[in-house]
């Protein structure tokens, strides 16, 4: 037994009706060090380090805290363990203030029983300041950008003196300069003795920073390891069970003629003379910061938003696109960002979610044809891989990656000539990442033309033919193939010509 | 395959309940499953369900209607007042269904173009229809309607006229939100109003619709209840819209949107006409009734809430089955 | 986004401020003044939305005309107790020379009638009285005697070891509780005899007295009479069972004496009713206002006639709703 054991669980199981979540669970974290959980979606990560946070209880096994053994209830009670968690699930309350919210459950009262506000104000700038954060303590929330929002969340997990913290996927939505800034901090708490479960699908990430790696697949522990014996083909290969050959499936496609050709076009306030095209047989990929106008572009294209000026060419023809339906028509379509915001009907099926888009293929002569439907879908679910109990099954109890599939198979049925992908890996597992990036070959070899944005940029460069970088509402750079590299990327994504 | 079961059950049970119901209401009293019996809880139910079907129509789309009631008696009264100066039931039914869609169209109005909140648009229009309703006829019932009462007093051999329309509009609605593209639109504007736009779905034509087709059916229900009474009353049907909400959410319609069946939303209208039927067979007091079906109501929306949130335990639940499929 | 909503909201209550702006227009035309120092009198209804409540405030504009001294505004108390309580108070503080209340609530509104008579203004509650307070005056219809007159004509007629059926106002409501308690003590209490067989709240309502009706002839296959404490729910009632043969005899009262009532009893299906006179009722408001206003009298306590209606005398009545316009001839 090695020492410096902060916590240790051991032989964990859990069961859910039916299934076995958890099985024989062994695993243990050293004081002052980063352990990183890699496993996919459903592996039995989340699951365990809700029994760490009591959230459940397990069936059988141990939680140990410095070698003694312990009995989590709750999460308050975890608390009194020095663990503390940061969901992947932010929780927050939009309509409140940033000192309302730090100190949300635990405002200082003065000994009437009365809110103390100077006090509350005073910590917060003390708080803030310290942070070295820009924000005004009285500003609400919502004001906050998500990335700011997540800073917050961290912050103030470490700032509660936590010996224990779990991190579920904390970079999910921040930018590159806040994953920077955390890593820092990470640094900084393991330096004071403070132990880190860090849950990630970015694998970089994890190489950057754990000094542990234990792997989760189907419910088991597969290996625990140093971080310096492993590379991350390794992991991937534990991770998925089988072997992913090339984790980016570009292929060479010769390519035809512009297919799509965007022309001046200007949204006031929002993004200012954006001229770009994409060919028939390519990917291209929009880099660039949180904020930086390119969903907002690609939405616009979409017709999802308003444009001020500009137009829009396809096959060398001007079209008009003021809605979606207008895009659709010219069979364009866009997977968009924030599955959960934009992208599922969460309490509908799988299948009315993904035959949304061919209604008028299912429902005409007034008669809902069913049994076409079933069979149109189950097909395209078979082909693209989706994991799913039936097609009944409503789609908020898929995993995200099969979420995402099922929205990508949606817009597959309509058969479109251009593919517009808004963040389309962001929280979803190798194994679905993969899926999704045959796909778009797929596409491509097809002579269709995909649009690509995306934060994580060795997708981007492992995926694409073409990098276009945003900056502040306008197209900083483009980059040809032998270009790619990230500091080149980031140099335009902070530039502002 | 065991989770295919619960979902069946899950799907069916709220007619186990109906069933269940009557069986036990038949044993109480020994009319109750008489003809006459049946034909009176149809009857008595038809108005509440025709105006269920609305609500569970525009709560499955994310919205709601509490003007109902006040529409009703609006379209009522001024159809009734067509009628005794026309003679015409053709033209008193189309004026009662024409008023009522003109008041939906302003509620549809407020609702898409200005983003008002149904719930303030239409107590808005709660307040200004019941207004002018009771301005027009100064307060006072309209009286003598003669052959008016054919609509909810008339048989057709021996159905009565307001069970024909019930079982008309029943078939209609069924029919929609199952085979129209209407249908699927609206579940998925309620489902997730952004997700829809981002499909494609004309969001705001949709919300039209379906306030019109409110509107249609307030309407004849304004006709319905007016002739069954026998009078143009401008200060009936008051918190009507509230029987017509209880009946979608006893039927099964969740209050967050995007679920909810016709035959469903008519069990819940069976539930509780069969409930006040026979606490009037069995001579329960009033205030009791109130009680027992102020019961119903907070069991209806606690099982809508416990459901749903059975079903985000299954999150977990599914992941770990798919590895089952995966392997 | 909240703006355009804040603005749809301003908009919406304008048109809410405009309906409701013609509708009390219409409600307050003022009595032009004819007299030289006119007396400023206000009415205080309880609801403009209640048939009863919005005949009698109509009559009383009616009544006023016949008196050149005095003006009269009516005020609408909208079936709430705040709404008729800040009515009162308004009226107070524009120094009216009398106000008229009628109650929503007897209770809730007594202490503001108690104000007025501390202001030094006439103070009258009408319909229901407001009993016992020192200054104040009450005209009303007593509504024992309404139920009473009804009772004790049943007592007669309604057929030995009779079922009945009792229709009740909504519970709490002075005169739904005081003509029930008329029929106990005139009628029940003397036919040990009769039967109750069914007995619900039906809120004043016809549409609630149709579905209890339609109920009860399924519990009961013998009905000798419906006892209701207003027409609108006898004639509910009197609905379903119309042209079903078994039923053809049922006896039928109610209190009120509404125009539907009238029509009823001239067909024949219903048995009597008692003249809640709207007319009557305004006409001696102001008979009374104005005693007081010229000093005639200090206080004055008193209640219009309750007459019985039936077969015999009801062709006056419906002379009279048709002369009003409230029939059709």
């Amino acid at each position: 037994m090695e020492p410096n054991i902060k916590l240790r669980v051991s032989q964990i199981e859990k069961s859910f009706p039916g299934v076995k979540a958890l099985n024989k669970i062994d695993f243990s974290v050293r004081k002052g060090t980063v352990h990183a959980l890699c496993g996919e979606n459903g592996a039995g990560k989340s699951t365990l380090m809700k029994i760490i946070n009591g959230i459940y209880k397990p069936d059988t096994g141990q939680i140990f805290i410095d070698e003694k053994p312990v009995k989590i209830l709750n999460p308050i009670h975890a608390r009194s363990y020095g663990i503390a968690m940061i969901a992947q699930e932010l929780n927050y309350v939009p309509e409140m203030s940033i000192e309302e919210n730090l100190f949300l459950g635990r405002l200082p009262v003065t000994k009437y029983g009365k809110v103390d506000w100077k006090l509350l104000r005073k910590k917060t700038i003390e708080f803030l300041s310290a942070e070295g954060l820009p924000y005004k303590p009285d500003q609400k929330l919502k004001t906050l950008t998500v990335s700011d929002i997540q800073m917050l969340e961290i912050i103030k997990a470490i700032n509660n003196k936590a010996e224990i913290i779990v991190m579920d996927e904390p970079t999910s939505a921040i930018t590159q300069r806040e994953v920077d800034i955390l890593f820092k901090k990470i640094e900084v708490l393991k330096s004071q003795g403070v132990s880190i479960v860090y849950i990630s699908h970015k694998l970089d990430e994890v190489f950057q920073i754990a000094d542990d790696i234990t792997i989760f697949r189907d419910g088991t522990v597969v290996e625990s390891h140093r971080a310096s014996d492993l590379d991350m083909d390794k992991v991937i290969a534990l991770m998925v069970g089988r072997k992913i050959e090339n984790v980016y499936p570009k292929e060479e496609i010769k390519l035809g003629d512009k297919l799509l050709e965007i022309k001046d076009l200007c949204s006031t306030g929002v993004f200012k003379n954006i001229n770009f095209h994409v060919s028939k047989g390519e990917i291209i990929g929009f880099a660039g910061l949180v904020g930086a106008g390119r969903t907002e572009v690609m939405r616009a294209i979409f017709g999802l938003d308003p444009i001020t000026s500009g137009h829009i060419m396809k096959d060398g023809q001007k079209v008009e696109i003021k809605s979606v339906k207008d895009s659709i028509k010219n069979k364009m379509v866009m997977l968009t960002e924030d599955r959960r915001r934009y992208g599922i009907i969460p309490i509908r099926s799988v299948m009315e979610n993904a035959s949304i888009s061919i209604l008028e293929k299912i429902i005409y002569g007034g008669y809902a044809h069913e049994r076409e439907e079933r069979k149109i879908v189950g097909e395209y679910f078979s082909k693209m891989n989706v994991k799913t109990p039936s097609l009944e099954t409503p789609i908020q109890s898929l995993s995200g990656g099969n979420q995402q599939k099922v929205l990508l198979a949606k817009w597959m049925l309509r058969n479109p000539d251009i593919l517009i992908l808004d963040e389309p890996t962001r929280g979803i597992d190798v194994g679905a990442k993969f899926e999704i990036y045959k796909l778009m070959s797929e596409m491509a070899k097809q002579n269709r033309a995909v649009i690509m944005v995306s934060s994580e940029l060795p997708e981007l460069i492992g995926m694409c033919d073409r990098i276009y970088v945003m900056n502040q509402g306008k197209i900083t750079g483009e980059l040809q193939k032998s270009e790619f590299c990230q500091e080149s990327i980031m140099k335009y994504a902070t530039s502002t010509i | 395959m065991k989770f295919r079961n619960n979902r069946v059950m899950e799907k069916y049970s709220i007619f186990i309940v109906l069933f269940v119901m009557i069986i036990i209401c038949s044993l109480l009293n020994e009319n109750f499953l008489s003809t006459g019996n049946i034909t009176n809880i149809i009857k008595q139910l038809s108005v509440a369900a025709i105006l269920a079907y609305g609500e569970m129509l525009l709560i499955v789309s994310g919205m709601l209607d509490l003007s109902a009631g006040a529409v009703l008696a609006l379209s009522g009264v001024l159809s009734v007042s067509v009628y005794k100066s026309s003679g015409s039931l053709i033209i008193a039914l189309l004026v009662a269904v024409i008023v009522a869609v003109v008041c939906n169209i302003i509620n549809a109005i407020m609702v898409t173009s200005f983003k008002a909140p149904p719930f303030i648009a239409t107590l808005a229009m709660q307040t200004v229809a019941r207004g002018i309703a009771l301005l027009f006829t100064k307060g006072q019932n309209i009286l003598q309607l003669d052959n008016y009462v054919v609509f909810g007093q008339g048989n057709i051999g021996p159905i009565p006229v307001s069970i024909i329309f019930l079982i008309i509009i029943t078939i209609i609605i069924w029919y929609l939100l199952r085979h129209t593209r209407l249908g699927r639109s609206l579940y998925a504007i309620g489902g997730n109003e952004e997700a829809a736009v981002a499909s494609g779905i004309n969001v705001k034509l949709n919300k039209y619709k379906v306030f019109i087709i409110n509107g249609i059916l307030v309407g004849i229900a304004g006709v319905l209840f007016m002739s069954r009474v026998n009078a143009g009353l401008p200060n009936g049907a008051v918190g009507y819209e509230m029987e017509g909400l209880t009946a979608a959410i006893v039927g099964g319609t969740s209050f967050s949107g995007g679920i909810g069946t016709t035959m469903g939303t008519l069990t819940g209208a069976f539930i509780i006409g069969c409930l006040n039927n026979i606490m009037n067979l069995i001579g329960i007091d009033s205030y009791v009734q109130q009680i027992v079906k102020g019961v119903i109501i907070a069991l209806a929306v606690i099982w809508d809430i416990h459901s749903k949130t059975k079903k985000t335990t299954k999150v977990v639940l599914v992941e770990e089955k798919e590895k089952v499929v995966s392997n | 986004m909240k703006r355009k909503l804040v603005s749809v909201l301003v908009g919406i209550s304008m048109v809410a401020a405009l309906l409701t702006g013609c509708g009390s227009a219409n409600g307050t035309t003022k009595t032009e003044d004819k007299g030289k120092d006119g007396y400023r009198v206000a009415y205080i209804a309880r609801a403009q939305s209640d048939s009863f409540a919005a005949w009698l405030a109509n009559e009383m504009m009616a009544a006023a005309e016949e008196y050149d001294d005095i003006t009269l505004d009516v005020f609408d108390g909208q079936a709430d107790d705040e709404k008729e309580n800040a009515a009162i108070e308004n009226a107070i503080t524009s120094k009216y020379d009398a106000i008229i209340v009628q109650p929503n609530n007897g209770e809730a509104q007594r202490p503001y009638v108690e104000k007025i008579v501390a202001a030094g203004i006439v103070a009258i509650t009408t319909n229901a009285r407001i009993d016992g307070i020192e200054g104040a005056s009450s005209v009303d219809a007593d509504p024992y005697a309404q139920a009473a007159v009804n009772a004790q004509a049943a007592l007669e007629q309604v057929p030995q070891n009779a079922k009945v059926v009792v229709l009740n106002g909504p519970s709490g409501n002075f005169h739904a509780d005081e003509r029930r308690k008329a029929w106990q003590a005139e009628f029940f209490d003397k036919r040990p005899d009769v039967e109750i067989v069914g007995e619900q709240i039906a809120n004043w309502n016809k549409d609630e007295a149709v579905q209890y009706m339609e109920d009860w002839i399924i519990s009961n296959n013998q009905i000798d009479a419906i006892i209701s404490m207003n027409d609108n729910m006898a004639a509910g009632a009197l609905e379903v069972v119309a042209g079903k043969e078994e039923f053809k005899d049922i006896l039928s009262y109610g209190v009120d004496g509404t125009a539907e009532a009238m029509l009823l009893i001239e067909a024949g299906t219903m048995t009597s009713t008692c003249l809640q006179s709207a007319i009557d009722l305004a006409k001696l408001n102001l008979e009374t206002v104005h005693k007081l206003l010229t000093g005639e009298e200090k206080q004055i306590d008193t209640d219009i006639d309750a007459p019985l209606i039936n077969k015999e005398n009801v062709a006056d009545y419906v002379k009279m709703y048709k002369d009003r316009g409230l029939i059709q001839k």
